[in-house]
């Protein structure tokens, strides 16, 4: 491999693999500041990638994929906020139960449907389009890294844009918010924070259907648990960034680069398969320690 | 008092049947949908684990793992403390006490298999413990670092069985098997029931003791109940947030050692997989009463046959467990379910 260029494409990779990890995020973000744990991520955005290969596959639109793995995915999500809310259920439980019931019906319609419950290729899959402008794609080094992606990438850098302007700038963002923080305050004014709690679900809902439909889609095929942990990996990088778009958005280059530099990392070091996927986990553990060090020193300085 | 208490047992028992029937109707309707073969399928979902004894006794063999997951939880629940991790630990148990049994073919089988539990319990209530550590140090969030810990853990001890520890004269992804003194007594064959069902039985009422009549015990439930008041009122709090997630540790270490010795006699790839998120079901479903997890885990257990013996004899595949368990893990905690029958008794008594 060539020295000089070998940076390059290991960040056009970082942007690559951290969009289901942004998009996953930026939901769970709506759902935290309204004030629950959604530990559901995870088995939404596997909902979504099942749903969105099979009907790509089915109507051999991949656009109609997209939007009926998301319709999946959103669907699951009303399920799960209508126990959580309506049946006055644990929601941690019942993001458990999400993850659990997610694994279980897209290996079960696997199985039923294609009779196999391993990977399942789809062959004519067209590609997701590649969005490549030649103008910018001349420019050095910034052209390499974000020029030539798939255009759900761009989607979800649009998607943490969109969510900073809801969460903050308008009266629906503040409600979110208020629901979280204050959700008498919401009940107070005359509004249903049980409402807005399930408006969150069900964006987080929409996002990690999008962010489930590239995992599968850019593969062209369904592996069970495709997710591997993305899902809980979003939902520290939440926590990591502070509960911020822009904050998230950092956490997620983090989590990408880390996953990016331990694939290219396997083709120098022989390191196992199972060591590289244990990678990120471990990063995202020795961030998170990090981060609530950091945080309890500051809240004792505050003390002071 | 009587009345309050026999309304609600009643509340919860009619809760606990609308959620199993409620789990049982969405089986039935999938295989309705999915099954060219759908009276089988039904026929030996839900009878299917007591057509012979091989069934019947695997099923009572499956309940000993998840008793000791499901009383790890019910401990950390009851102290309010949360532990997610129980896949990896479990796991970590299962590897370590192969390891140790393979490391020492030639110990006596008592003394072999000792050293075996002791250190898989120890090994998963270190890697609990180190969640209950951060806690207590740094106030990290514990639900998440045990699951990130264990995720970890799960991939790296799949290295380990697939490439260092493989056995290479066996086809399957698997350590090699250990010495035959170190397997527990069957005792119910030709299932793989083995004695190991007793001990699982003595722990779930020990443990009930140890919460309900023990000074740590006590301290652990009143940190369970209200940690700032616990506090006030003197107790070492910091020292329940870790304590509390070592045990549970450990009862997963315990889960994953008894898997090895008493049912496969190594550590396969996966080997305990589903038995630390069943665990927290079987803990729900007890209400954290470490008792009421012996027919909870049977209950499972019963799950886990129904849906083996359904696909042995029809077209349909095991993962219909999982969603079973899983429509269950959404609706056990309901309220709006199991307040039904209380909330006008309720009314009448406060």
């Amino acid at each position: 491999m060539n020295n000089t260029s070998f940076p390059i494409p290991m960040l056009h990779s970082t942007i690559r693999i951290m969009a289901p990890f942004l998009l996953a995020a930026i939901g769970g973000l709506f759902t935290e500041l309204a004030g629950m744990l959604n530990i559901a991520l995870e088995g939404l955005m596997l909902v979504g990638a099942f749903f969105s290969v099979v009907f790509a596959a089915a109507t051999g639109s991949l656009f109609l994929g997209i939007l009926l793995g998301i319709a999946a995915s959103v669907l699951a999500a009303y399920i799960f906020g209508f126990i959580s809310l309506n049946l006055r259920a644990n929601v941690f439980i019942t993001g458990l139960a999400t993850n659990l019931f997610a694994e279980g019906i897209t290996v079960v319609l696997a199985f039923q449907i294609f009779g196999n419950k391993g990977v399942i290729r789809f062959e004519n899959l067209s590609k997701l389009p590649v969005l490549s402008i030649p103008a910018l794609q001349r420019i050095p080094v910034l052209g390499d890294i974000f020029v030539g992606h798939n255009v759900l990438v761009y989607v979800s850098w649009l998607m943490v844009v969109i969510a900073a302007i809801v969460i903050y700038k308008t009266p629906f963002g503040l409600r979110i918010r208020g629901t979280g923080s204050n959700p008498a305050a919401v009940e107070a004014i005359g509004l249903s924070p049980k409402r807005y709690r399930m408006y969150a679900i069900l964006i987080s809902g929409f996002t990690c259907g999008l962010a489930g439909a590239i995992l599968s889609l850019q593969m062209g095929a369904f592996v069970p648990g495709i997710t591997a942990g993305r899902g809980w990996i979003a939902l520290v990088a939440i926590y990591l960034g502070n509960k911020t778009p822009h904050g998230i958005l950092i956490a997620c280059i983090v989590f990408g680069f880390a996953e990016s530099f331990s694939n290219y990392a396997q083709g120098f070091i022989n390191m196992p398969a199972d060591f590289i996927l244990a990678f990120p986990y471990i990063i995202t553990v020795i961030a998170m320690i990090a981060f609530s060090i950091l945080q309890h020193y500051r809240l004792k300085g505050v003390e002071r | 008092m009587d009345r309050k208490r026999i309304a609600n047992l009643l509340s919860s028992t009619t809760g606990l049947a609308l959620t199993v029937g409620i789990s049982f109707a969405i089986v039935v309707l999938l295989i309705l949908v999915l099954s060219e073969q759908p009276g089988t399928a039904i026929y030996y979902f839900f009878v299917g684990p007591f057509t012979n004894a091989y069934y019947f006794g695997n099923m009572l063999n499956q309940a000993i793992p998840l008793i000791f997951t499901g009383l790890g939880i019910a401990v950390a629940f009851r102290s309010s403390t949360f532990n997610l991790g129980g896949e990896g630990q479990a796991y970590s148990g299962a590897l370590v006490a192969t390891v140790i049994c393979l490391a020492l073919p030639t110990l006596p089988g008592f003394v072999g298999g000792t050293a075996a539990i002791i250190g898989a319990i120890l090994i998963g209530a270190f890697l609990a413990g180190l969640s209950g550590f951060f806690r207590m140090r740094w106030e990290t969030d514990q639900l998440i670092s045990s699951f990130l810990v264990s995720s970890a853990v799960i991939l790296i001890i799949n290295f380990l069985v697939t490439g260092p520890l493989d056995d290479p004269a066996n086809s399957m992804l698997t350590t090699a098997r250990i010495a035959q003194q170190f397997q527990f007594l069957k005792i119910y064959r030709p299932s793989k029931l083995d004695a190991s069902i007793f001990f699982a039985v003595a722990i779930a009422i020990g443990t009930y003791f140890f919460m309900q009549r023990t000074h740590w015990g006590y301290e652990m439930r009143m940190c369970g109940i209200n940690r700032e008041f616990s506090k006030y009122a003197g107790i070492n709090v910091g020292k329940y947030l870790l304590v509390p997630m070592a045990i549970s540790g450990g009862f997963h270490g315990l889960a994953g050692a008894v898997t090895v010795l008493g049912t496969h006699y190594r550590c396969l790839k996966g080997v305990t997989a589903g038995l630390g998120w069943n665990g927290i079901a079987v803990a729900l479903i007890a209400k954290n009463n470490p008792i009421a997890v012996i027919p909870a885990a049977l209950f499972f257990a019963y799950l886990d046959a129904g849906a083996k013996a359904a696909m042995l004899h029809a077209d349909v595949t095991f993962e219909l467990a999982k969603i079973a368990q899983a429509v269950i893990f959404f609706l056990v905690t309901a309220q709006a379910l199991y307040g039904l029958f209380n909330s006008r008794k309720k009314k009448v008594t406060t």
